[in-house]
């Protein structure tokens, strides 16, 4: 997730973890790396001492980010809304 | 030793990078934090999901996505109930900002509902809830109806189920 959402948002707890959107707890039948993103995250309630607490989770996503497919097969409408108004 | 820190941005190249952070410096500061510690040791607590990724049972009504390709400044506030027994052949995924491909082949990788049922039996938590919950990620610039309504009625279904422990996993 965006952690640094945390700046805005005010989080009680975040377990921050590098991967990508729509996968925050791993990759397609990879059981074991879904689990320990999820005992990972629910060690956080016991390790957070303060609210606002970041635990910065040490996963590494199995493939190069370059080469991760995330995007919908389509942009969002906000994309082309952004586009027409020259946003982006 | 540097302290490890995730990269967010990782996967999301320079342009997200840009808006995102953006709109966190141009928010305004956090005020307070909501806190409370927990009560119970993890082994002796029931924990419920709750994801952003527009999840619902096939028995139920779709998050409402043409509404958002009317208008692309709206998304859908409702919410759903997710049976802990869901699986991929009885739930729909509506969410037109990532590929939904994913969680439609195994929805363990946002809803870890199978993976948190094993650590029940594991005895590392107590239970998992017999319902957790889905939202749609998507706001665009008015959440006040999902922070106002859904995010209360949501809590109220999860007291009414002796929740202990949540965990919002956003897509």
């Amino acid at each position: 997730m965006i952690w640094e959402f945390q700046r805005a948002v005010g989080m009680p707890r975040v377990a921050a973890i590098e991967h990508p959107f729509g996968r925050p707890y791993g990759e397609v039948d990879d059981a074991a790396t879904q689990t320990a993103a999820l005992r990972a995250a629910l060690d956080v309630f016991d390790k957070a001492r303060q609210p606002g607490h970041v635990e910065h989770l040490e996963f590494v996503w199995h493939e190069d980010p370059r080469k991760t497919r995330w995007h919908p097969p389509i942009p969002a409408p906000i994309i082309g809304y952004m586009r027409e108004r020259g946003l982006i | 030793m540097t302290a490890h820190q995730v990269d967010a941005f990782r996967f999301s190249g320079r342009l997200i990078k840009k808006l995102v952070l953006e709109e966190i410096d141009a928010a305004a500061p956090v005020q307070s934090i909501p806190w409370v510690a927990p009560i119970k040791p993890l082994s002796q607590s029931r924990v419920a999901l709750l994801t952003t990724a527009g999840i619902s049972m096939q028995d139920d009504a779709p998050f409402d996505m043409d509404g958002e390709r009317a208008n692309p400044n709206w998304g859908d506030p409702s919410w759903r109930k997710i049976r802990a027994d869901a699986s991929g052949n009885t739930i729909a995924v509506n969410h037109l900002h990532i590929d939904t491909g994913y969680i439609e082949r195994d929805i363990n990788v946002a809803l870890p509902l199978q993976r948190l049922a094993d650590l029940a039996d594991a005895g590392v938590i107590a239970s998992s809830a017999p319902n957790h919950y889905s939202i749609m990620g998507f706001q665009g610039h008015d959440s006040s109806t999902l922070e106002n309504v859904s995010g209360p009625e949501i809590a109220e279904a999860m007291r009414a189920e002796a929740v202990d422990l949540v965990l919002l996993a956003p897509v």
